[in-house]
Protein backbone atom coordinates (compact mmCIF):
# COMPACT_ATOMS: atom_id res chain seq x y z
CA UNK A 1 0.00 0.00 0.00
CA UNK A 2 2.78 2.64 0.54
CA UNK A 3 4.78 1.34 -2.62
CA UNK A 4 1.61 2.09 -4.44
CA UNK A 5 0.74 5.27 -2.45
CA UNK A 6 4.81 6.79 -4.31
CA UNK A 7 2.75 5.99 -7.51
CA UNK A 8 -0.39 7.66 -6.93
CA UNK A 9 0.64 11.01 -8.92
CA UNK A 10 2.03 9.04 -12.39
CA UNK A 11 -1.11 7.10 -12.47
CA UNK A 12 -3.24 10.04 -11.61
CA UNK A 13 -1.38 12.03 -14.88
CA UNK A 14 -2.59 9.37 -17.37
CA UNK A 15 -5.95 10.92 -16.69
CA UNK A 16 -4.29 13.83 -18.93
CA UNK A 17 -3.79 11.24 -21.61
CA UNK A 18 -7.04 9.79 -20.70
CA UNK A 19 -8.94 13.13 -21.28
CA UNK A 20 -6.91 14.13 -24.04
CA UNK A 21 -7.52 10.47 -26.02
CA UNK A 22 -11.51 10.96 -25.14
CA UNK A 23 -11.45 15.00 -26.27
CA UNK A 24 -9.97 14.33 -29.20
CA UNK A 25 -11.70 11.06 -30.30
CA UNK A 26 -15.06 12.70 -29.37
CA UNK A 27 -14.37 15.57 -31.27
CA UNK A 28 -13.33 14.55 -34.42
CA UNK A 29 -15.75 11.86 -34.04
CA UNK A 30 -18.06 14.72 -33.81
CA UNK A 31 -17.44 16.17 -36.73
CA UNK A 32 -17.38 13.17 -38.82
CA UNK A 33 -20.32 11.71 -37.44
CA UNK A 34 -22.34 15.05 -38.20
CA UNK A 35 -21.29 15.33 -41.31
CA UNK A 36 -21.97 11.81 -42.06
CA UNK A 37 -25.18 12.02 -41.08
CA UNK A 38 -26.32 14.94 -42.74
CA UNK A 39 -25.39 13.19 -45.78
CA UNK A 40 -27.13 9.32 -44.70
CA UNK A 41 -30.26 11.87 -44.96
CA UNK A 42 -30.16 14.34 -47.19
CA UNK A 43 -27.10 12.93 -49.38
CA UNK A 44 -27.99 11.36 -52.86
CA UNK A 45 -27.96 7.34 -53.43
CA UNK A 46 -23.84 7.48 -53.58
CA UNK A 47 -23.42 9.63 -50.88
CA UNK A 48 -25.22 7.14 -48.90
CA UNK A 49 -23.47 4.45 -49.77
CA UNK A 50 -20.07 5.34 -49.40
CA UNK A 51 -21.76 6.35 -46.16
CA UNK A 52 -23.47 2.82 -44.96
CA UNK A 53 -19.90 1.38 -46.08
CA UNK A 54 -17.88 3.67 -43.50
CA UNK A 55 -20.13 2.69 -40.81
CA UNK A 56 -20.48 -0.54 -41.57
CA UNK A 57 -16.32 -0.87 -41.87
CA UNK A 58 -15.78 0.84 -38.33
CA UNK A 59 -18.64 -0.51 -36.32
CA UNK A 60 -18.05 -4.05 -37.13
CA UNK A 61 -14.06 -4.10 -36.51
CA UNK A 62 -13.06 -4.38 -33.22
CA UNK A 63 -10.90 -1.31 -31.59
CA UNK A 64 -7.77 -3.45 -31.31
CA UNK A 65 -7.40 -4.60 -34.41
CA UNK A 66 -8.14 -1.10 -36.24
CA UNK A 67 -5.92 0.55 -33.67
CA UNK A 68 -3.00 -2.33 -35.24
CA UNK A 69 -4.30 -1.85 -39.05
CA UNK A 70 -3.86 1.92 -38.81
CA UNK A 71 -1.06 2.09 -36.91
CA UNK A 72 1.24 -0.78 -38.18
CA UNK A 73 -0.62 -0.96 -41.52
CA UNK A 74 -2.68 2.20 -43.14
CA UNK A 75 -0.68 4.81 -41.89
CA UNK A 76 3.12 3.62 -43.06
CA UNK A 77 1.90 2.48 -46.06
CA UNK A 78 0.47 6.30 -46.86
CA UNK A 79 3.62 7.40 -45.50
CA UNK A 80 1.81 9.06 -42.58
CA UNK A 81 3.67 7.78 -39.61
CA UNK A 82 1.92 9.36 -36.24
CA UNK A 83 3.13 8.08 -32.97
CA UNK A 84 1.08 6.14 -31.11
CA UNK A 85 -0.76 9.06 -29.40
CA UNK A 86 -1.70 10.35 -32.10
CA UNK A 87 -2.80 7.83 -34.18
CA UNK A 88 -4.88 6.45 -31.34
CA UNK A 89 -6.85 9.72 -31.48
CA UNK A 90 -7.19 9.44 -34.96
CA UNK A 91 -8.36 5.89 -35.04
CA UNK A 92 -10.92 6.50 -32.02
CA UNK A 93 -12.04 9.64 -34.03
CA UNK A 94 -13.22 7.92 -36.95
CA UNK A 95 -14.56 4.67 -35.03
CA UNK A 96 -16.22 7.35 -33.01
CA UNK A 97 -17.50 8.93 -36.22
CA UNK A 98 -18.98 6.44 -37.41
CA UNK A 99 -21.30 5.55 -34.14
CA UNK A 100 -22.15 9.08 -33.64
CA UNK A 101 -23.28 9.36 -36.93
CA UNK A 102 -26.10 7.02 -36.22
CA UNK A 103 -26.92 9.03 -32.79
CA UNK A 104 -27.36 12.49 -35.01
CA UNK A 105 -29.09 10.76 -37.64
CA UNK A 106 -31.77 9.77 -35.61
CA UNK A 107 -32.09 12.92 -33.76
CA UNK A 108 -32.66 14.37 -37.45
CA UNK A 109 -34.91 11.88 -38.17
CA UNK A 110 -37.03 11.84 -34.98
CA UNK A 111 -37.78 15.34 -36.53
CA UNK A 112 -39.46 14.54 -39.57
CA UNK A 113 -39.20 16.85 -42.94
CA UNK A 114 -41.57 19.39 -41.30
CA UNK A 115 -39.00 21.68 -39.61
CA UNK A 116 -36.76 21.61 -43.01
CA UNK A 117 -40.08 22.03 -45.34
CA UNK A 118 -40.91 25.01 -42.70
CA UNK A 119 -37.77 26.31 -43.43
CA UNK A 120 -37.43 26.08 -47.02
CA UNK A 121 -40.85 27.80 -46.99
CA UNK A 122 -39.18 30.83 -45.32
CA UNK A 123 -37.18 31.40 -48.17
CA UNK A 124 -33.90 29.71 -46.81
CA UNK A 125 -31.75 27.17 -48.92
CA UNK A 126 -31.39 23.42 -48.00
CA UNK A 127 -28.36 23.72 -46.30
CA UNK A 128 -29.03 26.92 -44.13
CA UNK A 129 -32.25 24.96 -43.17
CA UNK A 130 -30.11 22.50 -42.01
CA UNK A 131 -27.71 23.97 -40.58
CA UNK A 132 -30.06 26.69 -38.52
CA UNK A 133 -33.44 25.11 -37.84
CA UNK A 134 -32.77 20.72 -38.25
CA UNK A 135 -29.59 20.95 -36.70
CA UNK A 136 -29.73 23.11 -33.79
CA UNK A 137 -33.11 20.58 -32.56
CA UNK A 138 -31.64 17.65 -33.77
CA UNK A 139 -28.02 17.81 -31.72
CA UNK A 140 -30.96 19.25 -28.72
CA UNK A 141 -32.56 15.73 -28.87
CA UNK A 142 -29.22 13.63 -29.69
CA UNK A 143 -27.58 14.49 -26.27
CA UNK A 144 -28.56 12.05 -23.93
CA UNK A 145 -27.68 9.51 -26.42
CA UNK A 146 -24.09 11.39 -27.39
CA UNK A 147 -23.49 11.07 -23.58
CA UNK A 148 -23.11 7.51 -24.34
CA UNK A 149 -20.81 8.00 -26.50
CA UNK A 150 -18.66 9.73 -24.29
CA UNK A 151 -18.74 7.03 -21.63
CA UNK A 152 -17.90 4.73 -24.58
CA UNK A 153 -15.21 6.34 -25.74
CA UNK A 154 -13.38 7.00 -22.11
CA UNK A 155 -13.76 3.04 -21.82
CA UNK A 156 -12.28 2.53 -25.27
CA UNK A 157 -9.38 4.39 -24.54
CA UNK A 158 -7.94 1.79 -22.40
CA UNK A 159 -7.45 -0.24 -25.29
CA UNK A 160 -4.96 2.26 -26.53
CA UNK A 161 -2.27 0.62 -23.82
CA UNK A 162 -1.48 -2.13 -26.57
CA UNK A 163 0.43 0.70 -28.54
CA UNK A 164 1.89 2.12 -25.32
CA UNK A 165 0.10 4.88 -24.91
CA UNK A 166 0.85 6.57 -21.19
CA UNK A 167 -2.61 6.39 -20.44
CA UNK A 168 -4.78 5.11 -17.06
CA UNK A 169 -4.61 1.53 -17.71
CA UNK A 170 -0.74 1.40 -19.02
CA UNK A 171 0.87 3.57 -15.96
CA UNK A 172 -1.47 1.59 -13.48
CA UNK A 173 -0.01 -2.03 -15.14
CA UNK A 174 3.63 -0.50 -15.28
CA UNK A 175 2.97 0.12 -11.43
CA UNK A 176 1.84 -3.49 -10.45
CA UNK A 177 4.78 -4.80 -12.26
CA UNK A 178 7.01 -2.43 -10.08
CA UNK A 179 4.98 -3.25 -6.81
CA UNK A 180 4.30 -6.81 -6.92
CA UNK A 181 0.68 -5.64 -6.23
CA UNK A 182 -2.22 -5.96 -8.45
CA UNK A 183 -5.54 -6.02 -6.47
CA UNK A 184 -4.89 -1.98 -5.16
CA UNK A 185 -3.64 -0.18 -8.30
CA UNK A 186 -6.48 -1.91 -11.02
CA UNK A 187 -8.86 -0.83 -8.33
CA UNK A 188 -8.08 2.46 -7.90
CA UNK A 189 -7.85 2.65 -12.04
CA UNK A 190 -11.38 1.52 -12.08
CA UNK A 191 -12.11 4.24 -9.53
CA UNK A 192 -10.47 6.47 -11.78
CA UNK A 193 -12.29 5.37 -14.90
CA UNK A 194 -15.69 6.01 -12.85
CA UNK A 195 -15.26 9.30 -11.69
CA UNK A 196 -14.80 10.13 -15.44
CA UNK A 197 -17.44 8.56 -16.67
CA UNK A 198 -19.77 9.78 -13.94
CA UNK A 199 -18.58 13.31 -14.07
CA UNK A 200 -18.42 13.82 -17.90
CA UNK A 201 -21.91 12.09 -18.11
CA UNK A 202 -23.07 14.39 -16.04
CA UNK A 203 -21.69 17.48 -17.51
CA UNK A 204 -23.14 16.46 -20.40
CA UNK A 205 -26.55 16.10 -18.64
CA UNK A 206 -26.16 19.42 -17.61
CA UNK A 207 -25.78 20.96 -21.14
CA UNK A 208 -28.76 18.82 -21.78
CA UNK A 209 -31.10 20.28 -19.07
CA UNK A 210 -30.20 23.95 -19.87
CA UNK A 211 -30.55 23.57 -23.95
CA UNK A 212 -33.51 21.34 -23.92
CA UNK A 213 -36.54 23.15 -25.87
CA UNK A 214 -39.82 22.74 -24.01
CA UNK A 215 -41.78 20.77 -25.67
CA UNK A 216 -39.66 18.65 -27.49
CA UNK A 217 -38.89 15.40 -27.48
CA UNK A 218 -37.85 14.31 -23.44
CA UNK A 219 -39.96 17.54 -22.23
CA UNK A 220 -43.68 17.81 -21.89
CA UNK B 1 -47.60 -10.42 -52.94
CA UNK B 2 -45.98 -8.57 -49.92
CA UNK B 3 -44.71 -11.87 -48.58
CA UNK B 4 -42.98 -12.27 -51.89
CA UNK B 5 -41.55 -8.79 -51.91
CA UNK B 6 -40.06 -9.30 -48.60
CA UNK B 7 -38.50 -12.23 -49.42
CA UNK B 8 -37.11 -10.64 -52.87
CA UNK B 9 -35.62 -7.82 -50.19
CA UNK B 10 -34.29 -10.76 -48.27
CA UNK B 11 -32.52 -12.63 -50.78
CA UNK B 12 -31.12 -8.84 -52.03
CA UNK B 13 -30.11 -8.08 -48.86
CA UNK B 14 -27.87 -11.23 -48.10
CA UNK B 15 -27.01 -10.80 -51.73
CA UNK B 16 -25.41 -7.48 -51.19
CA UNK B 17 -23.94 -8.81 -48.25
CA UNK B 18 -22.17 -11.93 -48.97
CA UNK B 19 -21.23 -9.86 -52.66
CA UNK B 20 -19.58 -7.05 -50.22
CA UNK B 21 -17.61 -9.86 -48.13
CA UNK B 22 -16.20 -11.64 -51.50
CA UNK B 23 -15.14 -8.23 -53.11
CA UNK B 24 -13.77 -6.65 -49.20
CA UNK B 25 -11.96 -10.22 -49.18
CA UNK B 26 -10.19 -10.03 -52.74
CA UNK B 27 -9.75 -6.57 -52.41
CA UNK B 28 -7.97 -6.85 -49.19
CA UNK B 29 -6.04 -9.67 -50.83
CA UNK B 30 -5.10 -7.24 -53.61
CA UNK B 31 -4.01 -4.42 -51.08
CA UNK B 32 -2.70 -6.68 -48.76
CA UNK B 33 1.04 -6.29 -50.30
CA UNK B 34 0.74 -2.43 -50.95
CA UNK B 35 -0.13 -2.55 -46.96
CA UNK B 36 3.29 -3.63 -45.66
CA UNK B 37 4.98 -1.40 -44.69
CA UNK B 38 8.62 -1.11 -46.26
CA UNK B 39 11.28 -2.40 -44.31
CA UNK B 40 12.97 1.37 -42.61
CA UNK B 41 16.50 2.44 -44.47
CA UNK B 42 19.70 1.09 -41.59
CA UNK B 43 19.20 4.65 -39.69
CA UNK B 44 22.66 3.96 -37.71
CA UNK B 45 24.71 1.86 -40.34
CA UNK B 46 27.96 3.92 -39.09
CA UNK B 47 28.36 4.59 -35.61
CA UNK B 48 25.33 7.40 -33.67
CA UNK B 49 27.62 10.49 -33.71
CA UNK B 50 28.15 12.17 -30.49
CA UNK B 51 24.04 13.87 -29.35
CA UNK B 52 22.47 11.78 -31.03
CA UNK B 53 19.30 10.78 -30.00
CA UNK B 54 18.82 7.05 -30.02
CA UNK B 55 14.94 5.60 -28.91
CA UNK B 56 15.60 2.15 -26.42
CA UNK B 57 12.17 0.47 -26.48
CA UNK B 58 11.88 -1.12 -23.13
CA UNK B 59 8.87 -2.99 -21.28
CA UNK B 60 8.11 -1.28 -18.64
CA UNK B 61 6.39 -4.18 -16.77
CA UNK B 62 9.90 -6.73 -16.50
CA UNK B 63 11.65 -5.96 -13.52
CA UNK B 64 14.00 -6.00 -12.10
CA UNK B 65 15.57 -5.12 -15.70
CA UNK B 66 13.31 -2.51 -16.90
CA UNK B 67 10.61 -0.47 -15.00
CA UNK B 68 9.37 2.87 -13.70
CA UNK B 69 9.99 4.54 -10.16
CA UNK B 70 7.11 7.08 -8.66
CA UNK B 71 8.30 9.48 -10.52
CA UNK B 72 7.41 7.97 -13.90
CA UNK B 73 11.17 7.67 -15.01
CA UNK B 74 12.68 4.63 -16.38
CA UNK B 75 14.87 2.54 -13.90
CA UNK B 76 16.18 -0.86 -13.60
CA UNK B 77 19.42 -2.76 -14.71
CA UNK B 78 18.64 -2.34 -18.41
CA UNK B 79 17.78 0.75 -18.03
CA UNK B 80 21.08 1.67 -15.82
CA UNK B 81 23.53 0.20 -18.32
CA UNK B 82 21.71 1.46 -21.11
CA UNK B 83 22.82 5.21 -19.66
CA UNK B 84 26.45 3.96 -19.36
CA UNK B 85 27.02 3.23 -22.74
CA UNK B 86 24.90 6.43 -23.69
CA UNK B 87 27.11 8.31 -21.59
CA UNK B 88 29.97 6.84 -23.01
CA UNK B 89 29.88 7.92 -26.57
CA UNK B 90 27.53 11.56 -25.31
CA UNK B 91 23.74 9.88 -26.75
CA UNK B 92 20.82 11.30 -26.52
CA UNK B 93 18.95 7.89 -24.76
CA UNK B 94 15.20 8.32 -24.64
CA UNK B 95 13.87 5.07 -22.37
CA UNK B 96 10.33 4.72 -24.52
CA UNK B 97 7.96 1.94 -22.95
CA UNK B 98 6.45 -0.14 -25.91
CA UNK B 99 4.00 -3.35 -25.09
CA UNK B 100 5.66 -6.20 -25.53
CA UNK B 101 3.67 -7.81 -27.77
CA UNK B 102 4.70 -5.97 -30.61
CA UNK B 103 8.51 -4.77 -29.65
CA UNK B 104 10.39 -5.84 -32.06
CA UNK B 105 7.97 -4.82 -34.98
CA UNK B 106 8.39 -1.25 -33.33
CA UNK B 107 12.15 -1.78 -34.15
CA UNK B 108 11.40 -3.08 -37.47
CA UNK B 109 9.19 0.30 -38.12
CA UNK B 110 11.55 2.31 -36.83
CA UNK B 111 9.53 3.75 -33.49
CA UNK B 112 12.85 2.60 -31.25
CA UNK B 113 16.06 2.02 -32.37
CA UNK B 114 16.88 -0.66 -30.19
CA UNK B 115 15.75 -3.43 -27.52
CA UNK B 116 17.03 -3.90 -24.01
CA UNK B 117 14.21 -4.99 -22.02
CA UNK B 118 15.70 -8.89 -20.89
CA UNK B 119 14.57 -9.84 -24.45
CA UNK B 120 15.60 -13.14 -25.09
CA UNK B 121 17.49 -14.09 -28.67
CA UNK B 122 15.69 -16.38 -30.79
CA UNK B 123 15.92 -17.90 -33.90
CA UNK B 124 12.40 -16.18 -35.08
CA UNK B 125 13.22 -12.75 -33.52
CA UNK B 126 16.24 -12.97 -35.19
CA UNK B 127 14.51 -13.22 -38.46
CA UNK B 128 13.29 -9.70 -38.08
CA UNK B 129 15.85 -7.97 -35.51
CA UNK B 130 19.63 -8.87 -34.92
CA UNK B 131 21.07 -9.47 -31.10
CA UNK B 132 24.07 -7.75 -29.29
CA UNK B 133 26.50 -10.01 -27.62
CA UNK B 134 24.57 -11.87 -24.99
CA UNK B 135 24.96 -10.16 -21.60
CA UNK B 136 22.57 -12.44 -19.38
CA UNK B 137 21.82 -16.57 -19.07
CA UNK B 138 18.88 -17.97 -17.62
CA UNK B 139 17.35 -20.99 -17.70
CA UNK B 140 13.17 -22.10 -18.46
CA UNK B 141 11.39 -23.46 -15.74
CA UNK B 142 8.00 -25.00 -14.87
CA UNK B 143 6.74 -23.79 -11.46
CA UNK B 144 3.90 -25.01 -9.34
CA UNK B 145 2.84 -24.47 -5.51
CA UNK B 146 4.80 -25.96 -3.02
CA UNK B 147 1.68 -27.62 -2.28
CA UNK B 148 1.79 -29.69 -5.75
CA UNK B 149 3.50 -32.75 -5.58
CA UNK B 150 3.33 -34.32 -9.13
CA UNK B 151 6.20 -34.56 -11.34
CA UNK B 152 6.30 -32.32 -14.53
CA UNK B 153 4.93 -35.22 -16.50
CA UNK B 154 2.16 -35.64 -14.57
CA UNK B 155 0.99 -31.15 -14.52
CA UNK B 156 2.30 -30.69 -18.31
CA UNK B 157 -0.44 -33.79 -18.92
CA UNK B 158 -3.08 -32.71 -16.41
CA UNK B 159 -5.50 -31.16 -18.91
CA UNK B 160 -5.57 -27.88 -16.70
CA UNK B 161 -4.14 -24.19 -17.14
CA UNK B 162 -0.34 -23.63 -17.22
CA UNK B 163 0.34 -19.73 -17.19
CA UNK B 164 2.99 -18.12 -19.19
CA UNK B 165 3.42 -14.50 -20.41
CA UNK B 166 2.16 -13.71 -23.97
CA UNK B 167 4.51 -12.93 -26.37
CA UNK B 168 7.73 -13.91 -24.33
CA UNK B 169 9.68 -17.34 -24.72
CA UNK B 170 7.60 -18.90 -22.06
CA UNK B 171 4.62 -18.73 -24.58
CA UNK B 172 6.88 -20.07 -27.09
CA UNK B 173 7.91 -23.04 -24.67
CA UNK B 174 3.91 -23.57 -24.15
CA UNK B 175 3.41 -23.42 -27.86
CA UNK B 176 6.38 -26.22 -28.08
CA UNK B 177 5.31 -28.62 -25.15
CA UNK B 178 1.62 -28.88 -26.56
CA UNK B 179 2.80 -29.32 -29.96
CA UNK B 180 5.36 -32.39 -28.32
CA UNK B 181 2.19 -33.54 -27.04
CA UNK B 182 1.40 -32.40 -23.46
CA UNK B 183 -2.43 -32.01 -22.56
CA UNK B 184 -2.31 -28.88 -21.12
CA UNK B 185 -3.95 -26.21 -21.35
CA UNK B 186 -2.09 -22.10 -22.35
CA UNK B 187 -2.75 -19.49 -20.24
CA UNK B 188 -1.05 -16.42 -22.05
CA UNK B 189 -0.96 -13.62 -19.13
CA UNK B 190 0.19 -10.03 -19.78
CA UNK B 191 3.05 -10.39 -17.35
CA UNK B 192 5.13 -13.42 -15.14
CA UNK B 193 4.01 -11.25 -12.09
CA UNK B 194 -0.07 -11.83 -13.35
CA UNK B 195 1.20 -15.66 -14.36
CA UNK B 196 2.31 -15.99 -10.82
CA UNK B 197 -0.93 -14.56 -9.38
CA UNK B 198 -3.10 -17.06 -11.66
CA UNK B 199 -1.76 -19.87 -9.68
CA UNK B 200 -2.45 -18.40 -6.22
CA UNK B 201 -5.98 -17.67 -7.24
CA UNK B 202 -6.38 -21.09 -8.37
CA UNK B 203 -7.06 -19.98 -12.17
CA UNK B 204 -3.66 -22.34 -13.56
CA UNK B 205 -1.91 -25.24 -11.87
CA UNK B 206 1.51 -23.78 -12.41
CA UNK B 207 3.52 -21.32 -14.29
CA UNK B 208 6.51 -21.77 -17.14
CA UNK B 209 8.46 -19.16 -16.39
CA UNK B 210 12.45 -18.26 -16.26
CA UNK B 211 15.11 -17.89 -13.71
CA UNK B 212 16.01 -14.40 -14.97
CA UNK B 213 12.32 -13.22 -13.86
CA UNK B 214 12.03 -15.47 -10.76
CA UNK B 215 15.44 -15.20 -9.38
CA UNK B 216 14.96 -11.47 -8.21
CA UNK B 217 11.29 -11.59 -7.96
CA UNK B 218 11.70 -14.48 -5.10
CA UNK B 219 14.58 -12.42 -3.80
CA UNK B 220 12.40 -9.62 -3.48
CA UNK B 221 9.24 -11.39 -2.59
CA UNK B 222 9.97 -13.96 -0.07
CA UNK B 223 6.42 -14.50 0.45
CA UNK B 224 5.58 -15.74 -2.38
CA UNK B 225 8.94 -17.64 -2.93
CA UNK B 226 7.33 -19.83 -0.16
CA UNK B 227 4.34 -20.60 -2.09
CA UNK B 228 6.22 -22.25 -5.16
CA UNK B 229 8.76 -24.67 -5.75
CA UNK B 230 10.54 -25.42 -8.94
CA UNK B 231 9.39 -28.78 -10.45
CA UNK B 232 11.87 -29.04 -13.26
CA UNK B 233 13.79 -26.98 -15.93
CA UNK B 234 12.63 -26.41 -19.59
CA UNK B 235 15.16 -26.90 -22.34
CA UNK B 236 18.17 -25.36 -22.20
CA UNK B 237 20.25 -21.77 -21.20
CA UNK B 238 18.92 -19.09 -23.01
CA UNK B 239 20.81 -15.62 -22.92
CA UNK B 240 19.56 -12.20 -22.98
CA UNK B 241 20.73 -9.36 -25.67
CA UNK B 242 19.98 -6.34 -27.05
CA UNK B 243 17.98 -6.04 -30.43
CA UNK B 244 18.85 -3.81 -33.33
CA UNK B 245 17.52 -3.29 -37.07
CA UNK B 246 19.67 -5.52 -38.84
CA UNK B 247 21.04 -2.95 -40.78
CA UNK B 248 22.32 -0.62 -38.02
CA UNK B 249 25.85 -1.89 -38.23
CA UNK B 250 27.22 1.05 -36.47
CA UNK B 251 24.85 1.41 -33.77
CA UNK B 252 25.46 -2.48 -33.09
CA UNK B 253 29.10 -2.42 -33.00
CA UNK B 254 29.28 0.26 -30.80
CA UNK B 255 26.50 -1.09 -28.23
CA UNK B 256 28.47 -4.31 -28.17
CA UNK B 257 31.83 -2.64 -27.77
CA UNK B 258 30.48 -0.86 -24.93
CA UNK B 259 28.91 -3.44 -23.38
CA UNK B 260 31.82 -6.01 -23.53
CA UNK B 261 33.75 -3.06 -21.72
CA UNK B 262 31.46 -2.77 -18.74
CA UNK B 263 30.93 -6.84 -18.55
CA UNK B 264 34.69 -6.54 -17.51
CA UNK B 265 34.52 -4.21 -14.95
CA UNK B 266 33.48 -4.11 -11.20
CA UNK B 267 30.58 -1.80 -12.24
CA UNK B 268 28.73 -4.76 -13.88
CA UNK B 269 28.73 -6.66 -10.70
CA UNK B 270 28.06 -3.75 -9.17
CA UNK B 271 24.70 -2.92 -11.44
CA UNK B 272 23.83 -7.22 -10.62
CA UNK B 273 24.02 -6.75 -7.31
CA UNK B 274 21.62 -3.34 -7.26
CA UNK B 275 19.28 -4.79 -9.49
CA UNK B 276 19.23 -8.40 -7.48
CA UNK B 277 20.04 -10.19 -11.09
Amino acid sequence: MTAFAEFLPYILSGMVWTLGLVAGGVGIGFVIGLFMAIGQIYGGNEVKAIIHAYVWFFRSIPLLVLLFLFYWGVFPATGFKLDPLACSIVVLGLRSGAYQSQIFRGGIMSLGDTQLLAARALGMSQMRGIFHVVLPQALRISMPGWSNEYATMIKDSSITFALGVLEILTRTRYVVNATHEPLIPYFFAGGLFLVLTYAGTKAVNIVYERTKIPGLVGRL
Amino acid sequence: MSEKKSRRGFVKTVGVGVGGLIVGALAGTAIAPMMTPPPPKAKFADPPPSGSTVIHGMDAAYPPFTQIDPSGNAVGFDVDVVNMIAKKYGWQVVHKPWDWSTIITAVQSGDLDFVASGMTETAARSEIAWFGVPYYSFIHQLIALATDTRTRDQILNSNSFIACQTGATSDEWATKLLAAGYTFQKLGLDSYELAFEAVTDGRAVAVISDSAFTGPYFKTQPDQAAKFRVVSTIGGDATYGYATRPGDFGLRNQINQALEGIMGTTDWQSLRDKWNV
